[in-house]
Protein backbone atom coordinates (compact mmCIF):
# COMPACT_ATOMS: atom_id res chain seq x y z
CA UNK A 1 0.00 0.00 0.00
CA UNK A 2 2.87 2.34 0.71
CA UNK A 3 4.82 1.98 -2.54
CA UNK A 4 6.11 5.39 -3.55
CA UNK A 5 6.97 6.44 0.00
CA UNK A 6 10.68 7.20 0.18
CA UNK A 7 10.86 7.43 3.97
CA UNK A 8 9.93 3.76 4.44
CA UNK A 9 13.20 2.85 2.67
CA UNK A 10 15.42 5.69 3.93
CA UNK A 11 18.92 4.66 5.14
CA UNK A 12 20.31 5.58 8.57
CA UNK A 13 21.42 9.23 8.58
CA UNK A 14 24.93 8.09 9.66
CA UNK A 15 25.35 6.58 6.17
CA UNK A 16 24.57 9.86 4.44
CA UNK A 17 25.76 12.71 6.68
CA UNK A 18 29.57 12.09 6.64
CA UNK A 19 29.55 12.50 2.85
CA UNK A 20 28.06 15.99 3.11
CA UNK A 21 30.54 17.00 5.84
CA UNK A 22 33.55 15.68 3.87
CA UNK A 23 32.24 17.41 0.73
CA UNK A 24 31.89 20.78 2.50
CA UNK A 25 35.46 20.54 3.86
CA UNK A 26 36.83 19.46 0.44
CA UNK A 27 35.12 22.44 -1.24
CA UNK A 28 36.75 24.79 1.27
CA UNK A 29 40.20 23.21 0.84
CA UNK A 30 39.91 23.39 -2.97
CA UNK A 31 38.83 27.05 -2.78
CA UNK A 32 41.88 27.91 -0.64
CA UNK A 33 44.19 26.00 -3.02
CA UNK A 34 42.63 27.85 -5.96
CA UNK A 35 44.18 31.04 -4.56
CA UNK A 36 47.71 29.57 -4.81
CA UNK A 37 47.35 28.19 -8.33
CA UNK A 38 45.68 31.24 -9.89
CA UNK A 39 48.75 31.86 -12.08
CA UNK A 40 48.65 28.32 -13.50
CA UNK A 41 44.92 28.50 -14.15
CA UNK A 42 44.91 31.71 -16.14
CA UNK A 43 47.86 30.45 -18.21
CA UNK A 44 46.00 27.14 -18.81
CA UNK A 45 48.99 25.35 -17.31
CA UNK A 46 47.80 21.91 -16.15
CA UNK A 47 50.52 21.50 -13.53
CA UNK A 48 50.59 19.61 -10.20
CA UNK A 49 48.46 22.23 -8.41
CA UNK A 50 45.71 22.24 -11.03
CA UNK A 51 45.67 18.44 -11.09
CA UNK A 52 45.44 18.33 -7.29
CA UNK A 53 42.59 20.88 -7.05
CA UNK A 54 40.70 19.18 -9.89
CA UNK A 55 40.79 15.84 -8.07
CA UNK A 56 39.73 17.39 -4.76
CA UNK A 57 36.79 19.04 -6.51
CA UNK A 58 35.83 16.05 -8.63
CA UNK A 59 36.34 13.35 -6.00
CA UNK A 60 36.22 15.01 -2.57
CA UNK A 61 33.48 17.51 -3.37
CA UNK A 62 31.30 16.38 -6.28
CA UNK A 63 31.62 12.57 -6.07
CA UNK A 64 31.44 12.53 -2.28
CA UNK A 65 28.24 14.60 -2.10
CA UNK A 66 26.76 12.62 -5.01
CA UNK A 67 27.48 9.35 -3.12
CA UNK A 68 25.78 10.68 0.02
CA UNK A 69 22.84 12.15 -1.87
CA UNK A 70 22.39 8.96 -3.90
CA UNK A 71 22.25 6.79 -0.79
CA UNK A 72 19.31 8.98 0.23
CA UNK A 73 17.82 9.30 -3.25
CA UNK A 74 18.00 5.67 -4.42
CA UNK A 75 14.94 4.90 -2.24
CA UNK A 76 13.19 7.91 -3.81
CA UNK A 77 13.99 7.12 -7.44
CA UNK A 78 13.96 3.31 -7.31
CA UNK A 79 11.53 2.79 -4.41
CA UNK A 80 13.71 0.16 -2.70
CA UNK A 81 16.02 0.04 0.31
CA UNK A 82 19.73 0.63 -0.22
CA UNK A 83 21.57 -2.63 -1.03
CA UNK A 84 23.99 -2.50 1.94
CA UNK A 85 24.78 0.18 4.52
CA UNK A 86 28.08 -1.52 5.42
CA UNK A 87 29.31 -1.26 1.82
CA UNK A 88 28.37 2.43 1.90
CA UNK A 89 30.52 2.99 5.02
CA UNK A 90 33.54 1.22 3.50
CA UNK A 91 33.07 3.07 0.22
CA UNK A 92 33.08 6.39 2.11
CA UNK A 93 36.28 5.53 4.02
CA UNK A 94 38.21 4.36 0.96
CA UNK A 95 37.08 7.37 -1.11
CA UNK A 96 38.05 9.79 1.69
CA UNK A 97 41.55 8.32 2.22
CA UNK A 98 42.07 7.79 -1.53
CA UNK A 99 41.16 11.39 -2.36
CA UNK A 100 43.52 12.78 0.31
CA UNK A 101 46.44 10.56 -0.84
CA UNK A 102 45.90 11.29 -4.52
CA UNK A 103 45.49 15.05 -4.14
CA UNK A 104 48.36 15.35 -1.66
CA UNK A 105 50.61 13.41 -3.97
CA UNK A 106 49.66 15.48 -7.05
CA UNK A 107 50.26 18.68 -5.04
CA UNK A 108 53.77 17.59 -3.97
CA UNK A 109 55.02 16.13 -7.22
CA UNK A 110 54.01 15.67 -10.81
CA UNK A 111 56.37 12.79 -11.45
CA UNK A 112 54.60 9.53 -12.24
CA UNK A 113 54.46 6.74 -11.26
CA UNK A 114 54.31 7.46 -7.59
CA UNK A 115 53.43 5.07 -4.76
CA UNK A 116 50.94 7.49 -3.12
CA UNK A 117 49.13 7.95 -6.43
CA UNK A 118 48.98 4.18 -6.91
CA UNK A 119 47.59 3.55 -3.40
CA UNK A 120 45.18 6.50 -3.64
CA UNK A 121 43.98 5.46 -7.09
CA UNK A 122 43.45 1.86 -5.94
CA UNK A 123 41.44 3.01 -2.90
CA UNK A 124 39.26 5.20 -5.12
CA UNK A 125 38.75 2.29 -7.51
CA UNK A 126 37.67 0.07 -4.56
CA UNK A 127 35.33 2.79 -3.34
CA UNK A 128 33.76 3.22 -6.77
CA UNK A 129 33.43 -0.55 -7.17
CA UNK A 130 31.66 -0.90 -3.81
CA UNK A 131 29.41 2.06 -4.60
CA UNK A 132 28.58 0.55 -8.01
CA UNK A 133 27.80 -2.87 -6.50
CA UNK A 134 25.59 -1.23 -3.88
CA UNK A 135 23.69 0.86 -6.41
CA UNK A 136 23.29 -2.07 -8.82
CA UNK A 137 21.98 -4.37 -6.03
CA UNK A 138 19.37 -1.68 -5.27
CA UNK A 139 18.53 -1.26 -8.97
CA UNK A 140 18.06 -5.02 -9.38
CA UNK A 141 15.50 -5.02 -6.55
CA UNK A 142 13.62 -2.09 -8.05
CA UNK A 143 10.47 -2.73 -10.05
CA UNK A 144 10.43 0.78 -11.46
CA UNK A 145 11.92 0.83 -14.97
CA UNK A 146 11.93 4.49 -15.83
CA UNK A 147 14.22 6.49 -18.10
CA UNK A 148 15.50 8.28 -14.96
CA UNK A 149 16.59 4.92 -13.45
CA UNK A 150 18.22 3.92 -16.74
CA UNK A 151 20.32 7.11 -16.70
CA UNK A 152 21.49 6.37 -13.15
CA UNK A 153 22.37 2.72 -13.83
CA UNK A 154 24.23 3.61 -17.04
CA UNK A 155 26.17 6.33 -15.22
CA UNK A 156 27.44 3.71 -12.75
CA UNK A 157 28.91 1.68 -15.62
CA UNK A 158 30.62 4.84 -16.89
CA UNK A 159 32.01 5.42 -13.38
CA UNK A 160 33.58 1.96 -13.41
CA UNK A 161 35.03 2.62 -16.86
CA UNK A 162 36.45 5.99 -15.71
CA UNK A 163 38.17 4.58 -12.64
CA UNK A 164 39.46 1.49 -14.47
CA UNK A 165 40.93 3.75 -17.16
CA UNK A 166 42.53 5.89 -14.43
CA UNK A 167 44.28 2.79 -13.05
CA UNK A 168 45.35 1.73 -16.55
CA UNK A 169 46.80 5.23 -17.07
CA UNK A 170 48.86 4.94 -13.89
CA UNK A 171 50.24 1.55 -15.00
CA UNK A 172 50.76 2.86 -18.55
CA UNK A 173 52.91 5.67 -17.17
CA UNK A 174 55.34 2.93 -16.07
CA UNK A 175 54.98 0.32 -18.84
CA UNK A 176 53.94 2.44 -21.89
CA UNK A 177 51.81 -0.26 -23.54
CA UNK A 178 49.01 1.96 -24.96
CA UNK A 179 49.32 3.73 -28.33
CA UNK A 180 47.58 7.05 -27.52
CA UNK A 181 49.56 9.73 -25.69
CA UNK A 182 48.88 10.58 -22.05
CA UNK A 183 47.06 13.74 -23.23
CA UNK A 184 44.61 11.72 -25.34
CA UNK A 185 44.09 9.22 -22.52
CA UNK A 186 43.47 12.13 -20.16
CA UNK A 187 40.84 13.50 -22.57
CA UNK A 188 39.08 10.10 -22.65
CA UNK A 189 39.31 9.85 -18.84
CA UNK A 190 37.82 13.33 -18.42
CA UNK A 191 35.06 12.75 -21.01
CA UNK A 192 33.98 9.47 -19.37
CA UNK A 193 34.05 11.05 -15.90
CA UNK A 194 32.30 14.33 -16.70
CA UNK A 195 29.77 13.19 -19.30
CA UNK A 196 29.35 9.46 -18.61
CA UNK A 197 29.43 9.45 -14.83
CA UNK A 198 28.53 12.91 -13.52
CA UNK A 199 26.29 14.22 -16.28
CA UNK A 200 24.25 11.05 -16.81
CA UNK A 201 23.82 10.61 -13.07
CA UNK A 202 22.76 14.23 -12.65
CA UNK A 203 20.26 13.86 -15.51
CA UNK A 204 18.75 10.74 -13.88
CA UNK A 205 18.49 12.28 -10.42
CA UNK A 206 17.56 15.83 -11.47
CA UNK A 207 14.85 14.60 -13.85
CA UNK A 208 13.19 12.98 -10.84
CA UNK A 209 13.81 15.70 -8.27
CA UNK A 210 13.35 18.94 -10.21
CA UNK A 211 9.74 18.19 -11.30
CA UNK A 212 9.08 16.91 -7.76
CA UNK A 213 10.35 20.10 -6.12
CA UNK A 214 8.80 22.36 -8.77
CA UNK A 215 5.58 20.30 -8.47
CA UNK A 216 5.30 20.10 -12.24
CA UNK A 217 3.20 17.49 -14.03
CA UNK A 218 2.51 16.27 -17.59
CA UNK A 219 6.12 16.57 -18.75
CA UNK A 220 7.38 15.13 -22.02
CA UNK A 221 9.73 12.27 -21.06
CA UNK A 222 10.45 11.47 -24.73
CA UNK A 223 12.95 14.36 -24.52
CA UNK A 224 14.86 12.36 -21.90
CA UNK A 225 14.77 9.15 -23.93
CA UNK A 226 16.22 10.87 -27.00
CA UNK A 227 18.74 12.64 -24.76
CA UNK A 228 19.86 9.23 -23.40
CA UNK A 229 20.47 7.87 -26.90
CA UNK A 230 22.32 10.96 -28.13
CA UNK A 231 24.62 11.24 -25.10
CA UNK A 232 25.60 7.57 -25.08
CA UNK A 233 26.16 7.29 -28.82
CA UNK A 234 28.07 10.59 -28.75
CA UNK A 235 30.24 9.56 -25.81
CA UNK A 236 31.12 6.10 -27.16
CA UNK A 237 31.91 7.64 -30.56
CA UNK A 238 34.00 10.40 -28.96
CA UNK A 239 36.03 7.94 -26.90
CA UNK A 240 36.64 5.59 -29.84
CA UNK A 241 37.67 8.45 -32.13
CA UNK A 242 39.96 9.93 -29.46
CA UNK A 243 41.53 6.52 -28.82
CA UNK A 244 42.02 5.92 -32.52
CA UNK A 245 43.63 9.39 -32.61
CA UNK A 246 41.28 10.26 -35.47
CA UNK A 247 42.49 13.60 -36.76
CA UNK A 248 39.17 14.24 -38.48
CA UNK A 249 35.92 15.99 -37.85
CA UNK A 250 34.60 12.84 -36.10
CA UNK A 251 35.31 13.86 -32.46
CA UNK A 252 33.55 17.19 -33.11
CA UNK A 253 30.48 15.44 -34.59
CA UNK A 254 30.22 13.13 -31.57
CA UNK A 255 30.70 16.09 -29.23
CA UNK A 256 27.73 17.78 -30.94
CA UNK A 257 25.56 14.70 -30.33
CA UNK A 258 26.43 14.95 -26.61
CA UNK A 259 25.67 18.66 -26.54
CA UNK A 260 22.33 18.03 -28.31
CA UNK A 261 21.46 15.38 -25.71
CA UNK A 262 22.30 17.74 -22.87
CA UNK A 263 20.24 20.46 -24.52
CA UNK A 264 17.18 18.18 -24.51
CA UNK A 265 17.72 17.62 -20.78
CA UNK A 266 17.86 21.40 -20.25
CA UNK A 267 14.62 21.71 -22.28
CA UNK A 268 12.94 19.07 -20.09
CA UNK A 269 13.86 21.02 -16.96
CA UNK A 270 12.86 24.32 -18.52
CA UNK A 271 9.42 22.90 -19.23
CA UNK A 272 9.21 21.72 -15.56
CA UNK A 273 10.20 25.25 -14.51
CA UNK A 274 7.53 26.82 -16.73
CA UNK A 275 4.82 24.44 -15.48
CA UNK A 276 5.83 24.75 -11.83
CA UNK A 277 3.12 25.07 -9.23
CA UNK A 278 5.31 26.73 -6.68
CA UNK A 279 6.03 30.15 -8.13
CA UNK A 280 8.31 31.51 -5.40
CA UNK A 281 11.64 29.66 -5.41
CA UNK A 282 13.46 28.88 -2.15
CA UNK A 283 17.25 29.15 -1.96
CA UNK A 284 17.73 25.48 -2.91
CA UNK A 285 15.74 25.90 -6.11
CA UNK A 286 17.26 29.34 -6.86
CA UNK A 287 20.73 27.75 -6.84
CA UNK A 288 19.46 24.82 -8.92
CA UNK A 289 17.97 27.17 -11.54
CA UNK A 290 21.29 29.05 -11.57
CA UNK A 291 23.04 25.71 -12.15
CA UNK A 292 20.98 25.16 -15.30
CA UNK A 293 21.79 28.65 -16.56
CA UNK A 294 25.48 27.78 -16.06
CA UNK A 295 24.95 24.49 -17.90
CA UNK A 296 23.73 26.50 -20.90
CA UNK A 297 26.99 28.48 -20.68
CA UNK A 298 28.91 25.19 -20.46
CA UNK A 299 27.22 23.96 -23.64
CA UNK A 300 28.16 27.15 -25.50
CA UNK A 301 31.82 26.77 -24.40
CA UNK A 302 31.70 23.10 -25.39
CA UNK A 303 30.43 23.95 -28.89
CA UNK A 304 33.10 26.62 -29.39
CA UNK A 305 35.81 24.27 -28.04
CA UNK A 306 34.63 21.44 -30.31
CA UNK A 307 34.53 23.70 -33.41
CA UNK A 308 38.21 24.52 -32.85
CA UNK A 309 37.81 27.54 -35.13
CA UNK A 310 40.87 28.95 -36.89
CA UNK A 311 39.41 32.39 -36.20
CA UNK A 312 39.71 31.83 -32.44
CA UNK A 313 43.12 30.14 -32.70
CA UNK A 314 44.59 31.86 -29.63
CA UNK A 315 41.38 31.44 -27.63
CA UNK A 316 40.64 27.75 -28.15
CA UNK A 317 42.62 26.64 -25.07
CA UNK A 318 40.75 29.25 -23.03
CA UNK A 319 37.40 27.87 -24.26
CA UNK A 320 38.54 24.34 -23.31
CA UNK A 321 39.33 25.63 -19.81
CA UNK A 322 36.13 27.68 -19.58
CA UNK A 323 34.19 24.53 -20.52
CA UNK A 324 35.83 22.45 -17.76
CA UNK A 325 35.48 25.19 -15.15
CA UNK A 326 31.87 26.03 -16.01
CA UNK A 327 30.99 22.34 -15.74
CA UNK A 328 32.87 21.55 -12.48
CA UNK A 329 32.89 24.86 -10.60
CA UNK A 330 29.76 26.16 -12.33
CA UNK A 331 27.00 23.66 -13.06
CA UNK A 332 27.92 20.79 -10.70
CA UNK A 333 28.92 23.08 -7.82
CA UNK A 334 25.78 25.26 -8.07
CA UNK A 335 23.59 22.16 -8.29
CA UNK A 336 25.23 20.60 -5.22
CA UNK A 337 25.03 23.87 -3.28
CA UNK A 338 21.32 24.05 -4.10
CA UNK A 339 20.32 20.42 -3.76
CA UNK A 340 22.01 20.24 -0.33
CA UNK A 341 19.20 22.52 0.89
CA UNK A 342 16.61 20.21 -0.69
CA UNK A 343 17.98 17.00 0.85
CA UNK A 344 20.11 17.42 3.99
CA UNK A 345 17.56 19.39 6.11
CA UNK A 346 14.92 16.73 5.37
CA UNK A 347 17.26 13.89 6.35
CA UNK A 348 18.04 15.47 9.73
CA UNK A 349 14.50 16.76 10.23
CA UNK A 350 12.96 13.32 9.62
CA UNK A 351 15.41 11.76 12.08
CA UNK A 352 14.62 14.31 14.82
CA UNK A 353 10.95 15.12 14.28
CA UNK A 354 9.18 12.50 12.18
CA UNK A 355 7.39 10.94 15.17
CA UNK A 356 6.65 14.33 16.79
CA UNK A 357 4.57 15.88 13.98
CA UNK A 358 1.14 16.94 15.24
CA UNK A 359 2.11 16.19 18.87
CA UNK A 360 4.56 19.04 19.53
CA UNK A 361 5.37 22.43 18.07
CA UNK A 362 8.41 21.66 15.90
CA UNK A 363 10.56 23.65 13.49
CA UNK A 364 10.15 23.21 9.70
CA UNK A 365 13.07 21.71 7.68
CA UNK A 366 13.92 25.18 6.34
CA UNK A 367 14.45 26.44 9.91
CA UNK A 368 17.44 24.14 10.36
CA UNK A 369 19.76 26.54 8.49
CA UNK A 370 20.16 30.27 8.02
CA UNK A 371 18.46 31.50 4.85
CA UNK A 372 20.46 34.77 5.07
CA UNK A 373 23.75 32.85 5.03
CA UNK A 374 22.52 30.77 2.08
CA UNK A 375 21.48 33.95 0.23
CA UNK A 376 24.91 35.46 0.90
CA UNK A 377 26.75 32.47 -0.58
CA UNK A 378 24.41 32.52 -3.59
CA UNK A 379 25.85 35.94 -4.50
CA UNK A 380 29.45 35.22 -3.44
CA UNK A 381 29.35 32.09 -5.63
CA UNK A 382 28.14 34.07 -8.66
CA UNK A 383 30.85 36.70 -8.06
CA UNK A 384 33.57 34.04 -7.74
CA UNK A 385 32.47 32.18 -10.86
CA UNK A 386 32.10 35.27 -13.08
CA UNK A 387 35.51 36.63 -11.98
CA UNK A 388 37.17 33.28 -12.71
CA UNK A 389 35.78 33.15 -16.23
CA UNK A 390 36.88 36.77 -16.84
CA UNK A 391 40.33 35.89 -15.39
CA UNK A 392 40.73 33.06 -17.90
CA UNK A 393 39.95 35.25 -20.90
CA UNK A 394 41.98 38.25 -19.68
CA UNK A 395 44.85 36.08 -18.32
CA UNK A 396 44.97 38.20 -15.15
CA UNK A 397 46.06 36.13 -12.10
CA UNK A 398 44.89 38.85 -9.69
CA UNK A 399 41.28 38.37 -10.89
CA UNK A 400 41.59 34.61 -10.30
CA UNK A 401 42.89 35.36 -6.79
CA UNK A 402 39.94 37.66 -6.02
CA UNK A 403 37.65 34.97 -7.47
CA UNK A 404 39.14 32.36 -5.12
CA UNK A 405 38.46 34.68 -2.15
CA UNK A 406 34.78 34.68 -3.18
CA UNK A 407 34.88 30.90 -3.47
CA UNK A 408 36.43 30.69 0.02
CA UNK A 409 33.62 32.90 1.38
CA UNK A 410 31.07 30.68 -0.41
CA UNK A 411 32.63 27.50 1.00
CA UNK A 412 32.77 28.95 4.53
CA UNK A 413 29.11 30.06 4.47
CA UNK A 414 27.97 26.80 2.87
CA UNK A 415 30.03 24.84 5.40
CA UNK A 416 28.47 26.86 8.23
CA UNK A 417 24.96 25.93 7.08
CA UNK A 418 25.94 22.29 6.48
CA UNK A 419 27.33 21.98 10.02
CA UNK A 420 24.28 23.83 11.43
CA UNK A 421 22.01 21.23 9.85
CA UNK A 422 24.12 18.15 10.64
CA UNK A 423 24.60 19.15 14.30
CA UNK A 424 21.05 20.48 14.79
CA UNK A 425 19.79 20.07 18.36
CA UNK A 426 16.22 18.90 18.80
CA UNK A 427 13.89 21.83 19.52
CA UNK A 428 10.35 20.85 20.54
CA UNK A 429 7.72 22.86 22.40
CA UNK A 430 4.29 21.89 23.73
CA UNK A 431 1.57 22.21 21.09
CA UNK A 432 -0.53 24.74 23.05
CA UNK A 433 1.79 27.35 24.53
CA UNK B 1 -15.35 12.73 -3.72
CA UNK B 2 -15.49 14.93 -0.65
CA UNK B 3 -19.23 15.40 -1.00
CA UNK B 4 -22.13 14.67 1.33
CA UNK B 5 -19.89 14.65 4.39
CA UNK B 6 -21.52 14.09 7.77
CA UNK B 7 -21.09 16.61 10.56
CA UNK B 8 -18.22 14.57 12.07
CA UNK B 9 -16.53 14.11 8.70
CA UNK B 10 -16.80 17.86 8.15
CA UNK B 11 -15.06 18.37 11.51
CA UNK B 12 -12.27 16.00 10.40
CA UNK B 13 -11.93 17.85 7.10
CA UNK B 14 -11.52 21.14 8.98
CA UNK B 15 -8.86 19.55 11.20
CA UNK B 16 -6.99 18.25 8.14
CA UNK B 17 -6.60 21.86 6.99
CA UNK B 18 -3.92 22.18 9.73
CA UNK B 19 -1.73 19.68 7.82
CA UNK B 20 0.57 21.73 5.61
CA UNK B 21 2.57 20.38 2.66
CA UNK B 22 5.98 21.92 3.47
CA UNK B 23 7.01 22.08 -0.21
CA UNK B 24 4.01 24.10 -1.43
CA UNK B 25 3.21 25.68 1.93
CA UNK B 26 -0.56 25.26 1.68
CA UNK B 27 -2.74 22.71 3.43
CA UNK B 28 -3.35 19.27 1.96
CA UNK B 29 -7.13 19.76 1.71
CA UNK B 30 -6.74 22.85 -0.48
CA UNK B 31 -4.08 20.95 -2.44
CA UNK B 32 -6.64 18.23 -3.20
CA UNK B 33 -4.65 15.39 -1.64
CA UNK B 34 -7.58 14.00 0.37
CA UNK B 35 -9.81 11.81 -1.79
CA UNK B 36 -12.21 10.31 0.76
CA UNK B 37 -13.20 10.61 4.43
CA UNK B 38 -15.51 8.06 6.04
CA UNK B 39 -16.24 8.15 9.75
CA UNK B 40 -18.05 5.18 11.30
CA UNK B 41 -19.99 6.41 14.34
CA UNK B 42 -20.43 2.87 15.69
CA UNK B 43 -16.81 1.80 16.04
CA UNK B 44 -15.42 5.37 16.16
CA UNK B 45 -13.15 4.69 13.23
CA UNK B 46 -12.20 7.12 10.46
CA UNK B 47 -10.99 5.77 7.14
CA UNK B 48 -9.34 8.17 4.73
CA UNK B 49 -7.98 7.81 1.22
CA UNK B 50 -5.19 10.25 0.35
CA UNK B 51 -2.47 10.78 -2.21
CA UNK B 52 0.74 12.81 -2.46
CA UNK B 53 1.81 15.33 -5.08
CA UNK B 54 4.73 13.09 -6.17
CA UNK B 55 5.92 9.53 -5.67
CA UNK B 56 8.94 9.39 -3.38
CA UNK B 57 8.05 12.71 -1.72
CA UNK B 58 10.66 13.06 1.09
CA UNK B 59 8.04 14.04 3.67
CA UNK B 60 5.35 11.63 2.45
CA UNK B 61 5.37 9.52 5.62
CA UNK B 62 5.27 12.57 7.81
CA UNK B 63 2.26 14.00 5.97
CA UNK B 64 0.39 10.69 6.31
CA UNK B 65 1.19 10.53 10.05
CA UNK B 66 0.04 14.09 10.45
CA UNK B 67 -3.25 13.31 8.64
CA UNK B 68 -3.89 10.44 11.09
CA UNK B 69 -3.08 12.61 14.13
CA UNK B 70 -5.21 15.53 12.90
CA UNK B 71 -8.20 13.23 12.19
CA UNK B 72 -7.97 11.59 15.61
CA UNK B 73 -7.67 15.00 17.28
CA UNK B 74 -10.89 16.14 15.56
CA UNK B 75 -12.91 13.31 17.17
CA UNK B 76 -11.29 12.57 20.56
CA UNK B 77 -11.08 8.84 21.29
CA UNK B 78 -11.45 7.84 17.64
CA UNK B 79 -9.05 5.74 15.57
CA UNK B 80 -7.98 6.94 12.12
CA UNK B 81 -6.64 4.96 9.22
CA UNK B 82 -5.07 6.51 6.09
CA UNK B 83 -4.71 4.62 2.84
CA UNK B 84 -2.20 6.03 0.35
CA UNK B 85 -3.21 5.63 -3.30
CA UNK B 86 -1.62 6.71 -6.60
CA UNK B 87 -4.77 6.26 -8.69
CA UNK B 88 -6.31 8.55 -9.68
CA UNK B 89 -2.99 10.33 -10.05
CA UNK B 90 -2.94 13.77 -8.46
CA UNK B 91 -2.73 16.68 -10.90
CA UNK B 92 -2.77 20.44 -10.31
CA UNK B 93 -6.38 20.47 -11.61
CA UNK B 94 -7.38 18.86 -8.29
CA UNK B 95 -6.37 21.95 -6.30
CA UNK B 96 -9.44 23.63 -4.80
CA UNK B 97 -10.36 27.22 -5.70
CA UNK B 98 -9.05 28.30 -2.25
CA UNK B 99 -5.72 26.55 -2.99
CA UNK B 100 -5.51 28.12 -6.45
CA UNK B 101 -6.08 31.55 -4.92
CA UNK B 102 -3.34 30.90 -2.32
CA UNK B 103 -0.94 29.84 -5.08
CA UNK B 104 -1.88 32.77 -7.36
CA UNK B 105 -2.91 30.31 -10.09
Amino acid sequence: MNAGLSTKNAPSPIVVLPHYVFGAVAFLVASVMLFFISGDIVKSNVGPGVLSVTHILVLGWITMVIYGALYQLIPVVMEVRLGSELLAHISFGTMAVGTVLLSLSFWRTYIMPNILVEIGGTLIFISALLFAINALISAKKSERRTIENTFIITSIFWLLFTIALGIVMIINAKKHFLAPSSVELLQIHAAAALIGWFMMLVIGVASTLMPMFFIAHNLNRTLLKISYGLINIGLIGLIVSLYAMADTILPAIFAFLIVAGMLLFVMFNYSAYKKRLRRKLDIGMKLSVLAFALLALTLVSAVVAALDLELLKNWNVKFDLAYGISLILGFFTALILGQMYKTLPFIVWLQKYQDKVGKFKIPMPASLYSEKVADAHYYSFIAGFVLLIIAIFTTLPVLAQISSVFFIITALLYGYNTFMIVFHKEDIKPLKS
Amino acid sequence: MLENLSEKEQLILESLKTVIDPEVEINIVYLGLIYEITHNEENFQTDMIATLSARGCPVGDTILNHIKIAAEAAIPGSFANVELVWEPQWTPEMITPEGKAALNM
